[in-house]
């Protein structure tokens, strides 16, 4: 009768209500998806040179406030969020300018540098991987144009060669068709940061002598990762 | 010819009487290889040793002994395991290999996960079977030229390789690795022969190919080269890289061929003839005068192409450019180390001359130019190796990044991953198409028209 469906009215508007909160506590996984990519660019004293590598794995789980989809609203401030990104040396490779390969020799003083090769003492590669972990992230701006970027700030530790170091940098977050969300900005790091000596090879032309700073310019492409699937349905 | 003129002298004069002068090669102008191979690269620059690779080798024959020792002194190879149905072989061959399995059954090969990639030299006609398993078995694989005896078998085994997306397939022609020919190669396309009149190639050398074995059955397997049921003969067997080679510098398939061969000098109950002369042809009017013999050794392997500016001859791994008197001077041959053949003059192509060191006997012998000392056959698998390693890196990173399930994103990044200079499937099947082809013409005596789309893999 009529009071108990007041009642019943009361506790479906309370569920719904916990349902929301529920909702807004949802956090939502990316995985790293194909399609990304990473650029290195640097100099020496005899030209300058280049390094791209097209693979970054890793995950990204980020809490409500994060834009998921074109145009949705956001708003500026911290974003609850955790990302795990690594970029296996190996897949790294020089080129030239037009993109074709340029050097073996110079892709093996890079993974020597990076302590991508193995080790001969201990047969073992010491570290394999350069690696980034977001520790804070803050959402500067939202997009003037519907398809464009989200500006974030964000500070997190990048590790290379073994080394640690935080970084702060800034990201353009654009999400795209399907739930994809591509992540891209450009940091300039210095070599001797992370304790790596720029390299100065010995050729028949002379002593080439590269650059401390280098320029990251990177693409990554992150899509939600599919539940799995409920045990009930 | 004006420039000549104005300097007043005589070009052909000028040339011979270069040795005099300082003998520094430079081949600056054409920079083709901003990349060096391990075989030259600077020793010092990294102390680190290259990546090893398992690899098998199946068929122990001469070829396929001259692989195992020349895999010994490939940086990426590690011979982990030789394979042969005949137990001596692989006796034979074991100093080679230290610590290389030895088995008479291909198939454990394949079984062994840790064996990625596979080298197959056995007689032509055992390819394809142990090809298709391989390729299943997911395996990197070299296969020896001539892919197969026949046309559909050589089919069925590029097919094959071409679905197989995860894989490597590197077909036998190794002159396609050879970086002294890639370094001619633009060379000659941009037209530093003027226009090109004619290609000639030849293979002499005296011996029976012949084997000796007290096991009668073992004695005919040995000689399968020897039977025309099992063999493409000179043609197919030695003459399939020269003609693929010349096809790949003139940059046309062939369109018809004319062919003769008799048993001149090895009457020994062969029905394979030891001498054959071919001819070839290509578009425009361009022959291949091709002619290779087990009866006389004279001058031995080389291939010319021949223009209306400049001849240039290719021996083993070097290359040599004789200048026709009224053609128009590039400019850096006056520099240029020179060699004497016959009467003539040749002018040395040699790649990344300028880190060779001059030499300047007077009057005397050019310098040592030999930035690559390493045979066709050492690049070849070399550059195989080394795909494949890239390969499987690339494969371990995009799983590790992006799981295992997406295959299709997988072959598609793996497409984009580039190749060293390798032939690949389609070049192997067309150059069987070409040899099984020569070799009708040669066994008939008859001119033979190819047909272009017998070359298409379809």
């Amino acid at each position: 009768m009529k009071k108990h469906t007041l009642i019943a009215g009361h506790i479906a508007l309370l569920a719904l209500a916990t349902l929301s909160l529920q909702a807004a506590d949802q956090k939502t996984t990316y995985a790293a998806r194909s399609g990304s990519k990473m650029r290195i660019e640097g100099t020496s004293n005899v030209h300058d040179w280049q390094v791209e590598g097209s693979i970054i794995g890793g995950f990204m789980e980020v809490g409500p406030g994060f834009p998921a989809e074109p145009g949705q609203t956001a708003v500026p401030g911290k974003i609850e969020a955790k990302a795990e990104a690594f970029i296996s040396a190996r897949s790294l490779r020089s080129i030239e300018k037009d993109g074709r390969p340029y050097s073996d020799a110079m892709d093996g003083i890079m993974y020597e540098k990076l302590k991508a090769s193995e080790d001969p003492a201990t047969k073992k590669v010491p570290y394999p991987r350069i690696e980034y972990r977001l520790s804070e992230l803050v959402l500067k701006e939202s997009p003037k144009a519907k398809e464009g970027p989200y500006v974030f700030d964000t500070k997190g530790d990048l590790m290379v060669a073994g080394v640690s170091k935080t970084i702060s940098m800034v990201v353009n977050v654009t999400p795209m068709a399907d739930k994809k969300v591509k992540i891209s900005g450009t940091t300039t790091i210095k070599m001797t940061d992370f304790k790596i000596d720029p390299p100065a090879p010995k050729i028949a032309l002379g002593l080439i002598k590269t650059g401390d700073d280098v320029k990251l310019i990177f693409e990554w492409m992150l899509a939600p990762r599919k539940a799995p699937a409920a045990a009930s349905n | 010819m004006n420039e000549n003129d104005a300097f007043g002298f005589n070009r052909r004069d000028f040339l011979k009487g270069g040795s005099a002068a300082t003998m520094m090669t430079m081949l600056g102008g054409v920079e083709l290889f901003a990349q060096t191979t391990t075989n030259e690269a600077p020793t010092g620059l990294t102390k680190v040793a290259p990546v090893k690779m398992k690899v098998a080798v199946i068929g122990l024959g001469v070829w396929g002994r001259e692989i195992v020792n020349t895999l010994a002194r490939v940086p990426q190879a590690d011979v982990a395991a030789i394979c042969d149905t005949y137990p001596a072989a692989l006796k034979r061959i074991a100093t080679a290999a230290p610590g290389a399995v030895q088995t008479e059954d291909y198939k454990t090969i394949l079984d062994n996960k840790d064996i990625k990639a596979v080298v197959i030299a056995t007689p032509t006609g055992g390819h394809k079977e142990i090809v298709l398993a391989a390729l299943k078995a997911g395996k990197h694989l070299y296969c020896e030229a001539p892919l197969a005896n026949g046309i559909e078998e050589a089919r069925e085994i590029a097919l094959a390789a071409k679905g197989a997306k995860l894989s490597v397939f590197q077909a036998g022609l190794q002159m396609r690795s050879d970086p002294q020919r890639r370094f001619l190669l633009p060379f000659i396309r941009s037209g530093a022969l003027g226009k090109m009149t004619e290609a000639r190639a030849q293979w002499h050398k005296k011996t029976s190919w012949r084997s000796n074995s007290p096991n009668p059955e073992r004695e005919k397997a040995l000689n399968w080269r020897l039977n025309k049921a099992t063999s493409l003969g000179l043609i197919g067997e030695i003459g399939i890289h020269q003609m693929d080679q010349e096809g790949w510098f003139i940059n046309a398939l062939p369109t018809a061929v004319t062919g003769f061969g008799s048993i001149m000098l090895w009457n020994d109950g062969r029905d394979v003839p030891d001498t054959v002369q071919v001819i070839l042809e290509f578009p425009g009017g361009v022959r291949m005068i091709y002619d290779a013999t087990l009866a006389n050794s004279f001058d031995g392997e080389y291939e010319m192409l021949y223009g209306s500016d400049a001849a240039v001859m290719m021996r083993e791994s070097k290359a040599w450019m004789f200048k026709e008197v009224d053609s128009p001077l590039l400019g850096w041959e006056v520099y240029a180390s020179k060699v004497q053949f016959y009467k003539e003059t040749g002018i040395a192509l040699v790649a990344n001359a300028s880190k060779a060191v001059p030499g300047n006997a007077p009057g005397g012998q050019p310098a040592q130019l030999d930035p690559f000392s390493n045979t066709p056959l050492s690049h070849a698998l070399e550059n195989f190796l080394r795909n494949a390693q890239d390969l499987n890196a690339a494969t371990d990173d995009y799983k590790a990044s992006y799981g295992a399930d997406d295959v299709d994103g997988l072959v598609e990044h793996l497409a984009k991953i580039p190749r060293r200079a390798a032939a690949s499937y389609l070049e192997g099947f067309q150059s069987v198409v070409t040899a099984v082809k020569a070799n009708e013409a040669v066994t008939s005596g008859k001119r033979v028209e190819l047909n272009p789309e017998w070359y298409e893999l379809k």
